[in-house]
């Protein structure tokens, strides 16, 4: 019943739905078919990835105002797997009635591998005497959308000392207005510096500072011309190029490099046995005790050490 | 000259020109998922760059985590990619990875082996031209 068109047309409108309404923590469920109605399904889900991932970024407070929202989803489960507690917000955005979550067993929130994955993990997460902890975890709302998502895991002997249960916490973003009024207080507003915004991108700039961002992507290996060469060649100036940088990805263009170029060595120290000295021109680096220094600062330890 | 190996996600095959990763059918790739069959290419190939046939055919689903990841580091090593499709799903995903990610490694995707294997020999002799026409 599940992989019949219709069922799987209401979910696809029901998703659209949600994303009309600003709210792109739901996912639809992979299918294994192989068909017309599946690949559009698929593509639905990228396409909802990327505009989740540019409102959490901050480059979309280009737009100026997109107050995004923050919607906390907590519950507490019992030694059996019960559900205590939910927040009015938990039910709303697995919409479902309260009564029928508080007493139910909280893998019937989940997809079937996530409730595979608790029942394993959920009894170390009750033994453990001080639980602070992470999972990834795929809630199923009543009308079949998922919500994939990392979630907090705590757990706390009850005052009587008698039994132990968990915290289950997450918090997910969301454009659409909160129905609830107070909610206001909560937004995620731009903080005083990003109010105080010394310039104003439009999007033929945002679009020329992409291009620089993707042309450092694909050379990493070479050094970048000076950062005024740079806004020259790509058409902007040095000015807008230095602070739409910042503002589109949150870091300079020169760490930017430096970065990208770590994160490619640290993959090749992990898993080739080139020497260190190939790998840090290989990346792009001139130095070695520049390599070193820059490695050592972003992961904590040196590249030498990954090795042993 | 063949290399085999295997992991819970993926098959890979070591020839002697290139490596050929066929994909499993399974719950999809997250990011830990990527980084294994990335973490297992880059030992099968010992360190060496070579062209890659990617079969993709019995993927559903890769998460934005997993194509950032696949984009930047899990492009290492490989000198031509050729991505083994089974139109519509794996079409639609490997269309909107290559229009997505930016990356600089000659990429096409192909319904048939043959075609796919046609591109990465013609890919390779393409840059051996080019790194012998300075010569």
């Amino acid at each position: 019943m599940q992989d019949t068109d219709d069922f799987r047309v209401k979910r696809i409108n029901q998703m659209l739905l949600e994303m009309a309404k600003g709210n792109f923590f739901y996912s639809l469920e992979p299918s294994d078919k192989n068909d017309n109605l599946a690949s559009l399904m698929v593509m639905i889900n990228m396409v909802k990835e990327e505009i989740q991932a540019s409102f959490i970024h901050q480059g979309f407070v280009s737009t100026d105002r997109t107050p995004q929202f923050l919607i906390q989803m907590s519950l507490i489960i019992d030694e059996n797997g019960i559900v205590e507690m939910a927040n009015q917000k938990a039910c709303g955005i697995l919409l479902r009635m309260r009564n029928a979550i508080l007493g139910s067993p909280f893998t019937d929130l989940l997809t079937e591998s996530s409730q595979k994955k608790w029942n394993k993990k959920m009894k170390t997460f009750l033994k453990r005497k001080h639980l602070d902890t992470s999972i990834k975890l795929s809630f199923k709302t009543k009308e079949g959308l998922l919500i994939s998502k990392n979630c907090t895991v705590t757990n706390f002997r009850t005052l009587d000392g008698n039994s132990s249960k968990i915290i289950v916490n997450t918090v997910l973003f969301s454009n659409a207005e909160p129905d609830v009024k107070g909610l206001w207080k909560n937004a995620v507003e731009p903080g005083k510096e990003s109010k105080r915004r010394k310039i104003r991108l439009s999007h033929g700039d945002i679009q020329k500072i992409r291009n620089v961002h993707d042309m450092i992507l694909n050379n990493l290996e070479s050094d970048p011309p000076h950062l005024k060469d740079l806004a020259l060649q790509m058409g902007t100036n040095e000015f807008k190029l230095k602070y739409g940088f910042k503002e589109l990805y949150g870091t300079t263009v020169f760490k930017f490099l430096i970065q990208e170029r770590l994160r490619k060595a640290k993959t090749l120290i992990k898993y080739t046995s080139k020497s260190l000295k190939t790998i840090a021109h290989m990346v792009g680096f001139k130095s070695i005790p520049h390599f070193s220094r820059a490695f050592k600062e972003k992961y904590g330890r040196t590249p030498s050490s990954l090795r042993s | 000259m063949k290399k085999h190996h295997e992991n819970k996600y993926a098959v890979y095959i070591l020839t002697k020109n290139l490596i050929h990763i066929m994909y499993k059918r399974g719950e999809g790739i997250d990011l830990k998922v990527a980084q294994i069959v990335v973490r297992d290419r880059m030992m099968v190939q010992e360190g060496q760059a070579m062209p890659v046939l990617c079969d993709i055919r019995e993927l559903r689903m890769v998460n934005k985590e997993a194509r950032d990841f696949f984009a930047i580091e899990g492009s290492l090593l490989i000198k031509a990619l050729a991505f083994w499709i089974a139109p519509p799903v794996t079409d639609t995903i490997s269309e909107f990875y290559l229009s997505t990610q930016r990356t600089h490694i000659p990429t096409k995707s192909f319904s048939l082996k043959s075609e796919a294997l046609d591109y990465l020999r013609t890919a390779l002799l393409i840059a051996v031209m080019v790194w012998l026409i300075p010569l």
